[in-house]
């Protein structure tokens, strides 16, 4: 897995987008390559994990890496060991999959922004819907690196890490609760926000909230058009 | 209520057995006993329910319950459109919430490819630091509450006033500004507010004194709090720990310093304070030199402040190019990041919202084992958390 | 109190009377802060901070226990978690007892309308008195509200009228059914 190249995050398409004004399409582009002290921290993480590596990529000065599933308990030892990254900022979960659609003129909710029906899978790219990331940081060498992971669909499972980083506890019963995703090694998970007989993973893109299918957003009711309606620009 | 979820204790039977084995008189063995503080108490600072089981006067094991206050905001955030995040945002850290939307706007800024004009960093700076100055000057006092002295208190809610007044005025905001905009601020500073932001920064110096002769140096608050919750910093940075309660413990790292370039901070003078103890004292002794470090930052940054634009031109309708961007800065309660997740539309896709507080506590069954329960109140009043900044 | 509940004779109790208890109850409300969210700040603020000072309008803030209070505030987000608590506590203050809600959280559910976990209003728990806008209100509002209330309380009519429907308050049966609830 050495000879992966470099990923860029994508570029968005600006014809598709109108809205988008030139000004910030051609910003974005200016990011083809990646960080020399991007490259070479991920060089060392490489140089440690082996194989474990999937892809990687530079998303604005941050080093993500995509480890296989096995090694991510092994990819906590060697930041820890080799990065010297002896401080936990956050694990949590995300879910590719696309946002339910929004309502139309048949009421539902209308206000929510409307996100592309494909799916897509950010900078790393992920093999399937739901991925665990953290990200961890050196209070010595000033550098960070987040780290991500597929887990399988249904039941999903990873091992846990709170034997390298104790402060995983919490985190990982927060993304159990929220994703449902389950951390083997755990000292005992159960729930942290939520109360017991709360039922479904909030996080999940599938989680509908009620409030917004059983009313139109408030806002809307008798207010004036969205500055949506007009494509001029202005600095307010 | 959720009784169902009183956690069952996991207690370490070697820990225990030290504790029984330390009791000389068998006979005097106290049984154990389940206290539970909150989920509404005064010195819980919200609603942390905190249970913790006892053996006479020693805690053997705490368990911290948290969630009387998670309200969602990775969740709405989906459902919001950038603007409309900022005003959300605000409410994580109720007490700094400037600092709150300053990391959130950045990223999108990022990720968008715009930059605010200078003097609209600066001012932003300005106010980062004096929402930092009305979020720690209630700990300061509050401290004092903590081990029984009731005025600095008052102290800390009459100054702290006059921050939120100058805030107010520059934002119309006592509390929640909602002053950012993506690409540069709402409005510039009113007339007047510099000079009346020199003033008032020469009265919390003044009270950074009082403090300072009330409170440090104090037999009774030195006793209270020196050598009592001791954070190694190495555990504490493997928990997360972060901010002012890590530089308490020895761990030189402040991310407007350390971190990537953000605001004005790198043209600022400023020195991080640092105290090798780790206990209760070194984090308040920690946070009163930071409370006088902001103090000369703001008036380096009025001294500094340039002329210019405060908006960068930014389309009128926002809209996030795709991309995910990790952005962290140095809120007065620790390190506050966001992890944005864009798919090109008006709202993120997924935000990740790291608070600081969250990992702060997340040390507190550590830290609370083997501790007198006077001393619980103590510890969790040093480790400065704020509930919203804890449940999100 | 039977002058209270049952009146002179089956009448009201003379108007001097109401007004001389209803004036001394308004002067001395026992209030317990339910401090939830920022809201709670901006309650501290009104009742420690020496520029607002609630205590010179006859609040006296931090009663021993709920038992022992008039007037509870509730400000700020109430979560389907807090919920019972509230309820539970709300049930140990004794009658008459007054109850605001402070900030759009409490009132009904603010910004976060659409949650999954914030409790669309207080008032779906308990019942409330005086719903204060704003997010968070300044404490010059609770001050309002606090006077507010005091008002109302010296319009309160004793004896058979409808509003001493508060001062008898709800009769609860301790039964299996009670106590199973409660558990």
């Amino acid at each position: 897995m050495a000879d992966e190249t470099p990923d860029t995050p994508d570029t968005p398409d600006a014809s598709a987008d109108d809205a988008v004004t030139d000004a910030s399409a051609v910003a974005v582009e200016e990011v083809p390559a990646i960080d020399p002290a991007v490259a070479a921290l991920f060089e060392r993480f490489e140089a440690a994990l082996g194989d474990g590596v999937v892809d990687h990529a530079d998303s604005f000065g941050t080093l993500v890496v995509r480890v296989k599933p096995d090694a991510w308990k092994r990819a906590a030892e060697v930041a820890r060991a080799d990065l010297d990254c002896d401080y936990l900022s956050f694990i949590s979960g995300i879910d590719w999959m696309p946002a339910p659609k929004p309502a139309g003129d048949e009421g539902g909710d209308t206000s929510a922004p409307v996100q592309p029906d494909t799916m897509t899978f950010g900078v790393t790219g992920s093999d399937g819907r739901l991925q665990v990331f953290a990200h961890v940081q050196s209070t010595t060498r000033h550098w960070g690196v987040t780290i991500k992971t597929d887990v399988a669909d249904p039941a999903p499972t990873v091992d846990s890490w709170v034997s390298v980083y104790p402060g995983a506890d919490w985190h990982e019963r927060e993304c159990w609760e929220m994703y449902g995703v389950d951390f083997s090694g755990h000292p005992k998970i159960r729930h942290l926000y939520l109360p017991g007989e709360f039922e479904g993973n909030p996080l999940r893109k599938d989680f509908a909230l009620l409030a917004r299918e059983v009313k139109p957003w408030p806002g809307l009711v008798d207010v004036e058009p969205m500055p949506g309606d007009d494509t001029e620009e202005g600095d307010s | 209520m959720t009784s169902t979820e009183t956690p069952g204790f996991e207690v370490d039977p070697a820990l225990y057995s030290n504790l029984a084995g330390s009791q000389v008189n068998v006979e005097l063995d106290t049984g154990d006993m389940i206290l539970n503080l909150g989920p509404q108490h005064p010195a819980t600072h919200g609603t942390l329910r905190l249970v913790v089981r006892l053996d006479g006067e020693r805690v053997v094991a705490a368990d911290p319950v948290i969630g009387y206050m998670h309200r969602g905001y990775e969740k709405l955030s989906e459902f919001r459109t950038y603007p409309q995040i900022t005003t959300l945002i605000n409410r994580i850290d109720w007490l700094s919430s400037f600092a709150n939307e300053v990391p959130f706007v950045h990223g999108a800024e990022q990720l968008m490819g715009i930059e605010a004009p200078p003097r609209a960093q600066w001012i932003r700076t300005i106010l980062t630091e004096l929402s930092r100055i009305a979020t720690i000057y209630l700990f300061l006092g509050e401290m004092g509450l903590q081990v029984g002295a009731l005025t600095p208190a008052f102290w800390g809610f009459r100054d702290r006033e006059l921050v939120l007044n100058l805030i107010e005025s520059a934002t119309g905001g006592r509390f929640h500004p909602n002053f950012n905009r993506i690409g540069g601020l709402k409005d510039d500073l009113p007339w007047g507010w510099i000079a009346e932001c020199r003033t008032t920064m020469d009265k919390i110096l003044r009270g950074c004194d009082d403090f300072e002769d009330v409170l440090v140096g104090n037999e009774i608050f030195e006793a209270r709090t020196r050598g009592i919750g001791i954070i190694p910093g190495e555990l504490g940075a493997a928990y997360g720990v972060s901010g002012a309660n890590l530089r308490a413990s020895g761990i030189d790292w402040d991310l407007r310093r350390d971190g990537k370039p953000y605001l004005a901070y790198p043209e600022l003078d400023f020195k991080v304070w640092t105290h090798s103890d780790g206990d209760s004292f070194a984090r308040y002794w920690v946070r009163l030199q930071e409370t006088r470090e902001a103090v000369r930052m703001v008036i380096q940054l009025l001294d500094g402040l340039p002329a210019g634009p405060i908006m960068a031109k930014v389309p009128r309708i926002i809209k996030v190019p795709e991309g995910e961007v990790w952005v962290e800065t140095e809120n007065p309660l620790g390190q506050m990041g966001y992890y944005i997740v864009s798919k090109g539309a008006t709202g993120p896709f997924r935000v990740k919202i790291r608070s600081a507080s969250f990992s702060n506590v997340s040390i507190l069954p550590w830290l609370l084992r083997g501790v007198y329960v006077p001393d619980v109140i103590t510890i969790m009043g040093s480790l400065y958390f704020i509930l919203g900044d804890i449940d999100r | 109190m039977g002058l209270v509940e049952k009146g002179v004779f089956g009448k009201k109790p003379l108007k001097p009377v109401t007004w001389l208890l209803n004036y001394s109850r308004k002067y001395s409300l026992w209030m317990f802060q339910w401090g939830l969210a920022c809201c709670a700040i901006e309650m501290g603020a009104a009742l420690a901070s020496p520029r607002y000072d609630m205590m010179r309008l006859g609040v006296i803030p931090f009663p021993a226990s709920p038992r022992q209070a008039d007037l509870v505030v509730i400000s700020g987000t109430v979560t389907d978690k807090m919920a019972p608590a509230i309820k539970r506590l709300y049930e140990q203050m004794p009658d008459p007892k007054y109850v605001i809600s402070m900030g759009s959280c409490a009132n009904c559910g603010g910004p976060y309308w659409d949650s999954y976990s914030v409790t669309k209003g207080v008032d779906q728990v308990i019942p409330v008195d005086i719903y204060i806008p704003g997010c968070p209100p300044r404490p010059e509002a609770l001050l309002e509200a606090i006077v507010m209330l005091q008002e109302r309380i010296q319009n309160e009519g004793l004896g058979n009228d409808e509003l001493a429907q508060r001062w008898r308050g709800e009769h609860v049966v301790v039964d299996n059914a009670y106590m199973a609830a409660r558990v």
